[in-house]
């Protein structure tokens, strides 16, 4: 192999490693990982239809849990799923139309107000909107 | 006789000052009231004396609880007997002294329509309030915890019942030894309870939802609480663990041994933060108090302690993997929101162990692990990507490198071909 032929050989090589590392990041624009968005400000929960009333479910809205109700009225409430206290996950209750946090039984009003217990502070609430039967919550932080 | 007058005559002075000077502050008290007033020239105040108290707020000054006739400046006159004037009250007089305001409900809800009004036949049935009723009067009154010229709203901080301020309120008479001794009682409390989960909770983080002496023994109707409401007092805010206790077969066992509930193993006033260290066959088990070796109780106790330290240790692996994920800049969110919801499944674990059922502990935790261990992979998966990024980089900038010799070199054999 002469010295010109060599030359080429290592161009080719850098020249495709180059072309490589270009392309490589512009696939994995178009195609991303599945990941979640870590600042969401709004989020589609499912259909209102589908939503019983007096239930609950647990949504995760970027890093927090977010509690979202559905009253015996069919009002829609959404609140921050973590207790103001020591931070434990609350649950609604059917029974007593209440959100409870099972740790120190403490108990926040559907609207989030701290009722009893050691909660000092009410729940963080979440606007709610219903758009084409599909229920949205949003942050109320600016 | 006389002494109704003289109750007849407080009412009708603290509806008087009440309606009449409800908006004066204690400068204006100082020009109108003389009992206030040549108090304040002589500078004989009552010590500790607070111009805002909660009473003067609202226009009661000295004479709603002293008697006497504040409109006149003859002190013959003002401080007589016809005008009432009681001086200071016997402590045995206090309670009912307080309540007869305190107790009438339609004269309270004027200022406060939810305000309580059982507080005196609440006293009575406290110790404080039987003793001083058998002539004892060295034990606490109203003004022992509420001060007798001092006093504030609950919710005020610099009141002596602000919630942060109560275990130090019962420890004026609580720690004093001398005192205490004189009822066979203990002065430690405080001592105990300061370093005690609640009591660090309330004093040094300051949390007023963590309980006081109040919130265990009563307010006005203290008393230490019998074997039988334990669980009841603790399962007031440890309402899980009660419910789970209480149809547990520990205790039947507890009633048929007269223990006393959750106090057995966490104990009272200096209750520690609880740990899986408390559970099995190790030394600073509970357990081991009651149970011995192989025992059936004590193999329940170490297949609990198993089913924690195997949930406890994946969890402990996936948080560190999780903050290995944040050191190197990685996507977090994922794996803290699955490590949230394991910790939550933790809380439930432990809370379960009031069950005494390995089975339900298991359950519960393994729901927990399910998480954890999906956060590991998640976690692992961050890690590989960074590694993948960080060898990437690698490869590009040599892929560059040998680009930009090999151009270098070939323009330079093309420029000696040409020269």
């Amino acid at each position: 192999m002469n010295r010109r032929k060599f030359i080429n050989g290592i161009m080719g090589i850098g020249g495709l490693g180059t072309l490589g590392a270009a392309v490589y990041p512009v696939l994995e624009y178009l195609v991303p990982p599945e990941s979640a968005e870590p600042n969401v400000s709004s989020l589609k929960i499912g259909k209102f239809s589908d939503f019983e009333m007096n239930s609950s479910k647990i949504v995760k809205f970027g890093r927090i849990p977010v509690i979202v109700v559905k009253d015996e009225k069919g009002m829609m409430h959404a609140l921050a799923a973590t207790c103001t206290h020591l931070d434990c996950i609350v649950q609604y209750r059917k029974d007593a139309k209440q959100i409870y946090c099972a740790c120190h039984n403490g108990v926040y009003d559907i609207k989030g107000r701290n009722l009893s217990g050691p909660p000092p502070k009410p729940l963080e609430q979440y606007a709610v909107k219903i758009i084409d039967d599909e229920i949205i919550i949003k942050s109320q932080k600016s | 006789m006389k002494q109704k007058k003289i109750f007849q005559f407080i009412i009708a002075a603290c509806f008087i000052i009440f309606n009449t000077s409800a908006a004066q502050n204690f400068d204006d008290l100082k020009e109108d009231d003389n009992c206030v007033s040549c108090h304040s020239d002589m500078e004989i105040m009552p010590e500790g004396f607070l111009p805002d108290n909660i009473h003067m707020q609202k226009g009661l000054s000295c004479s709603g609880c002293h008697g006497g006739d504040p409109a006149t400046d003859d002190m013959e006159i003002s401080m007589s007997e016809d005008n009432g004037f009681i001086g200071v009250p016997d402590r045995a007089d206090i309670p009912g002294m307080c309540g007869k305001c305190h107790s009438n409900i339609e004269f309270m809800r004027t200022f406060r329509p939810q305000i309580q009004t059982d507080q005196v036949s609440q006293y009575f049935t406290s110790m404080h309030g039987i003793k001083l009723k058998e002539g004892d009067e060295n034990v606490a009154e109203c003004a022992s915890c509420h001060t007798a010229h001092s006093i504030l709203p609950a919710k005020d901080p610099r009141s002596t019942i602000y919630p942060v301020n109560i275990p130090e309120t019962c420890n004026k008479c609580h720690g004093d030894q001398e005192l205490m001794s004189n009822y066979n009682i203990e002065a430690t409390q405080y001592k105990e309870y300061s370093k005690s989960v609640h009591g660090i909770a309330l004093l040094e983080n300051k949390d007023a939802g963590a309980p006081a002496c109040n919130d265990c023994h009563g307010n006005h109707g203290a008393m230490p609480p019998e074997i039988t409401s334990i669980s009841h007092v603790c399962g007031t805010c440890h309402v899980n663990n009660m419910n789970l206790f209480e149809s547990s077969d520990m205790a039947k066992g507890f009633s048929q041994l007269d223990y006393h509930a959750c106090e057995q193993c966490h104990g009272y006033h200096n209750i520690q933060e609880p740990g899986d260290f408390m559970i099995g066959d190790n030394e600073e088990s509970v357990c081991t108090d009651c149970h011995f070796e192989d025992d059936e109780g004590m193999q329940v106790a170490v297949s609990i302690k198993n089913i924690l330290t195997d949930f406890v240790s994946v969890y402990d692996t996936a948080e560190a993997k999780l903050h290995t994920v944040q050191v190197k800049g990685m996507n977090d969110l994922e794996i803290e929101y699955l490590l949230k919801e394991a910790r939550q499944k933790l809380i439930e674990s432990r809370t379960a162990i009031h069950s005494f059922d390995p089975a339900k502990v298991k359950e519960i935790s393994k729901a927990g692990v399910e998480l954890t261990q999906k956060a590991i992979k998640d976690a692992d998966s961050e890690m590989d990507e960074y590694y993948t990024r960080r060898e990437g980089f690698i490869f590009a900038s040599v892929a560059l490198l040998v680009f930009g010799i090999a151009i270098f070199l070939r323009i330079r054999l093309i420029s000696k071909d040409k020269g």
